[in-house]
């Protein structure tokens, strides 16, 4: 090889490895976030929802698997003192509930709200935030884990990352969960998109009511 | 030979756990700072292969383009938000880290820089500054957070870090245009 053809050797040599490289290191040039990787994962693998305990707004206490009662549950994740990110959460949630048919109410599907700062959203504390979002209580419930280990487990199954600040805030990431009757995670939806996500839900329940 | 010697010993001081786990704490940090102190680790460690393999950088890296390439290759890669948290997360991908930084970054880098024709040299550094731009654009316009290991401020902080960066690239540009660098050169 003369000189010209070996520089061109090498260099396509580098192009493919860098191909390569960022093929491997983006899964296939799809994620290019590690967020969007966990979200891409998880839609892949639907993982099932662990049995965590959980205390409600009007001091109840459940099981995930009491709570669903083979019902489609669509979740959200917050936690009260938050300033920024949750109360449009809840209120893009109230949106998505709203466009639901009361019907479906019965057996077919239920929301919840899970609170991830359990040592301050007590049955209180989360009975007086559910009014600023018209959840009932009880079709639309909020609720905490106390179970430290429960929750990081429910957290870790869902992909939901917290980091606590140094201010007594949450840093964490928020999306719609949606919850088959037998209890796998079904999909992650932009909390932004709020009649994307009503469609979603509804499409499974309509399917569900033809059937 | 020396600075060889140094670089090497920067490498090991580098990679040493407390060191890497203090510098990755802080995004910048392990951004802005430790990510190019490995390439200028390897920057001096080049001066060892050099004298050592002559012939091999003569062969394949003549002209200097496929040695900068694989630079800007290596570099941009570890621009991606996922390839951080990786690196934090998963232990392959933080030794692949530091070698790759330094031996096919930094150890390229020095290779090629002065093969360079002064054309090449300036799309490169035109390139960087563009770099630094979109990316302080980007990290504090961006409003989730992109690193699930540091949080949003960190993510403002690296923005106008990488608009500082691009300043001292414009102004230093602006240096080497407007001054005769014949003046400079010793021959």
């Amino acid at each position: 090889m003369d000189k010209n053809n070996r520089t061109k050797f090498t260099i396509i040599l580098v192009i493919l490895f860098g191909v390569g490289l960022f093929y491997f290191g983006t899964d296939g040039f799809r994620v290019y976030t590690a967020e969007s990787a966990r979200m891409y994962e998880l839609q892949q693998n639907k993982p099932s929802i662990p049995n965590v305990i959980l205390q409600d707004s009007q001091e109840r206490t459940y099981t995930f698997d009491q709570f669903a009662d083979k019902k489609y549950v669509f979740i959200t994740f917050m936690y009260t003192n938050c300033g920024t990110v949750c109360p449009q959460l809840e209120l893009n949630m109230r949106d998505v509930y709203k466009q639901i048919p009361q019907k479906y109410f019965d057996k077919d599907i239920a929301f919840l709200s899970i609170s991830f700062d359990p040592s301050r959203d007590n049955p209180e504390v989360l009975s007086k935030y559910r009014t600023y979002f018209e959840s009932d209580g009880d079709t639309w419930r909020m609720a905490r884990v106390n179970d430290p280990d429960e929750l990081d487990n429910l957290l870790e199954t869902l992909g939901v990352i917290v980091i606590p600040d140094d201010y007594g805030n949450f840093q964490h990431n928020s999306a719609f969960y949606f919850i088959s009757k037998n209890g796998n995670l079904l999909e992650i939806m932009d909390f932004t998109k709020i009649d994307e996500a009503a469609t979603t839900v509804l499409t499974y329940l309509d399917k569900e009511a033809r059937d | 030979m020396k600075q060889a010697m140094y670089g090497l010993i920067l490498f090991i001081f580098l990679i040493l756990p407390p060191v890497a786990t203090f510098l990755e704490s802080i995004m910048i940090i392990h951004m802005h700072m430790q990510m190019p102190l490995l390439v200028f680790s390897g920057f001096l460690i080049a001066r060892f292969f050099q004298i050592r393999f002559p012939q091999f950088f003569k062969n394949w890296n003549d002209n200097g383009i496929p040695g900068m390439l694989l630079f800007l290759i290596i570099w941009l890669y570890w621009m991606i938000p996922k390839a951080m948290d990786d690196a934090l997360t998963l232990q392959f991908v933080e030794i692949f880290k530091f070698f790759s930084l330094t031996f096919l970054a930094g150890v390229p880098l020095r290779d090629s820089w002065g093969k360079l024709g002064s054309k090449a040299k300036s799309i490169v550094y035109v390139f960087f500054t563009l770099k630094f731009i979109i990316m302080g654009y980007l990290y504090i316009g961006i409003e989730s957070q992109i690193c699930n290991n540091y949080l949003i401020i960190e993510q403002r902080t690296l923005g106008w870090g990488s608009l500082a960066f691009a300043a001292c690239f414009i102004l230093y540009g602006f240096y080497w245009v407007f001054t005769d660098q014949s003046e400079f050169k010793t021959t």
